[in-house]
């Protein structure tokens, strides 16, 4: 009887084919033991989403009427009766100002009063005050012999003050806090600050994360004008438990594009909220 | 003779069918499951599996849930005794710019069987030009930026040395 196949080139194919059956059983038994068939992926969350929607109720065709942009201190007055710069000392933090007021030299801070008129900023030869709304510039007089920031006062250029300077402001109308929106992006573009002026860490429970406690809030920053204390608890923002470090990335990430937000908070026992709008 | 040829042959059948039947898939899932003890996590958009290669496209990598790169491919290369990762085009999420250089372009992982225990890297991106290596058995990790481009943000964790600036790590 002839073969259809030479029996030694079968055996050949055979045997190969055993190997082959044979490594594959090898993955196989690797496999079944020790790999993982599961892919594991990461769940993406959602941004922070706002309370409430503004709605236009105007037609799509109508123009909306301009935004009402506040503009304060529009009136600007080089002078003040009675009132001469003597001395600036500017830094980021503090601005004082040494004035003479009917020939007796004063030296005021920030926010300080005189005659009416509140210390508002300085630059590196002029201050500014405001009173009634009207937005008074002083310069410093040069001329004189009285000139002493050349030898005690530190004037900081104002390219560096400008560059670094906080504009917008926290206002509460003691329901509602309303925070300029270039504050947020601000904080946004200059990340080390926020962490200079408030310092934030997760509490957890095993691999849970339950909120975020405050360390510490500097005093007389922005942050202390947001209402929240040392070792409150930061549980939920807008609705949404802030259980995991992408929930609280997503606000950081997308609080420029917010309108509004409300932090729920756990100071000592009890659980409060804190309502911000943002302009 | 004849026994040396059957022995080289039944060698190669036995190095291609271990290449051609390794489980890819459940080997990356494997690394997957791994990086994800250590909080990373990758989402890929499609895996293609070759004879000697795996792909990854369009990985997302995800660190403590929050989304820090894009990569737009990984290549896994093996032929057992030599192996090579590729990530080609990595963008780190504007969130960091702050804080890493902003893109890579390619990063290239090498290992084979003459230093079984040293893995040789070479990067290239908005930082520079990276060259250096990992050491599994001692879990060090030593890089060098043979040339510099955006490291400012990252200067305080490395070491001026003569070579150029220097990243030094253990795992």
């Amino acid at each position: 009887m002839k073969h259809l196949f030479k029996p030694d080139n079968l055996k050949k194919v055979t045997f190969i084919l055993m190997l082959l059956l044979v490594i594959k059983l090898i993955w196989f038994v690797i496999e079944i033991l020790w790999l993982s068939p599961l892919a594991i992926n990461q769940t993406e969350d959602s941004g922070v989403k706002s309370l409430y929607y503004r709605i236009k109720l105007t037609p799509n065709s109508m123009k909306a009427p301009p935004k009402e942009i506040k503009k304060r201190h529009k009136e600007v007055i080089e002078n003040i009766k009675d009132i001469t710069l003597l001395a600036i000392y500017n830094a980021s933090d503090i601005t004082v100002v040494t004035i003479e007021y009917k020939k007796k030299s004063k030296v005021l801070g920030k926010g300080d009063n005189i005659n009416g008129f509140i210390l508002e900023s300085a630059g590196n030869n002029f201050a500014i005050f405001t009173k009634k709304e009207i937005e008074y510039k002083l310069i410093l007089l040069k001329n004189k012999k009285m000139l002493t920031t050349k030898s005690s006062i530190n004037v900081v250029p104002p390219t560096i003050e400008n560059k670094n300077k906080i504009e917008g402001e926290v206002v509460y109308d003691g329901e509602v806090r309303i925070i300029d929106r270039s504050l947020l992006e601000y904080y946004a573009k200059n990340e080390k600050e926020i962490y200079k002026n408030i310092g934030i860490s997760e509490i957890t429970e095993g691999t849970t994360v339950k909120g975020f406690k405050i360390n510490f809030v500097r005093k007389d920053s922005i942050f202390e004008k947001l209402g929240v204390h040392r070792n409150d608890v930061i549980r939920k923002v807008n609705g949404q438990e802030i259980t995991n470090y992408n929930a609280a990335f997503s606000v950081y990430k997308n609080i420029n594009k917010a309108e509004n937000i409300s932090l729920v908070i756990q100071r000592g026992k009890e659980e409060m909220e804190l309502e911000y709008e943002i302009n | 003779m004849q026994m040396v040829k059957k022995i080289i042959a039944v060698l190669f059948t036995l190095w291609i069918a271990f290449l051609i039947f390794m489980p890819k898939i459940e080997l990356y899932t494997t690394l997957e499951k791994e990086l994800a003890s250590y909080d990373i996590k990758l989402n890929e958009k499609s895996i293609e599996e070759g004879f000697t290669s795996l792909i990854l496209n369009d990985v997302s990598v995800y660190v403590k849930g929050i989304k820090i790169a894009q990569i737009d491919e990984v290549n896994f290369f093996t032929l057992l005794f030599y192996s090579s990762f590729s990530i080609n085009n990595v963008k780190i999420d504007e969130a960091f710019s702050s804080q890493l250089p902003s893109q890579a372009e390619e990063i290239i992982l090498k290992n084979n069987i003459l230093s079984v225990n040293t893995v040789s890297v070479d990067a290239n991106g908005s930082f520079g030009v990276i060259k250096g290596s990992i050491d599994i058995f001692d879990r060090k990790i030593e890089l060098i930026f043979t040339e510099q481009g955006e490291i400012n943000m990252i200067r305080s964790y490395l070491l001026n040395s003569e070579k150029g600036w220097l990243y030094e790590a253990s795992f």
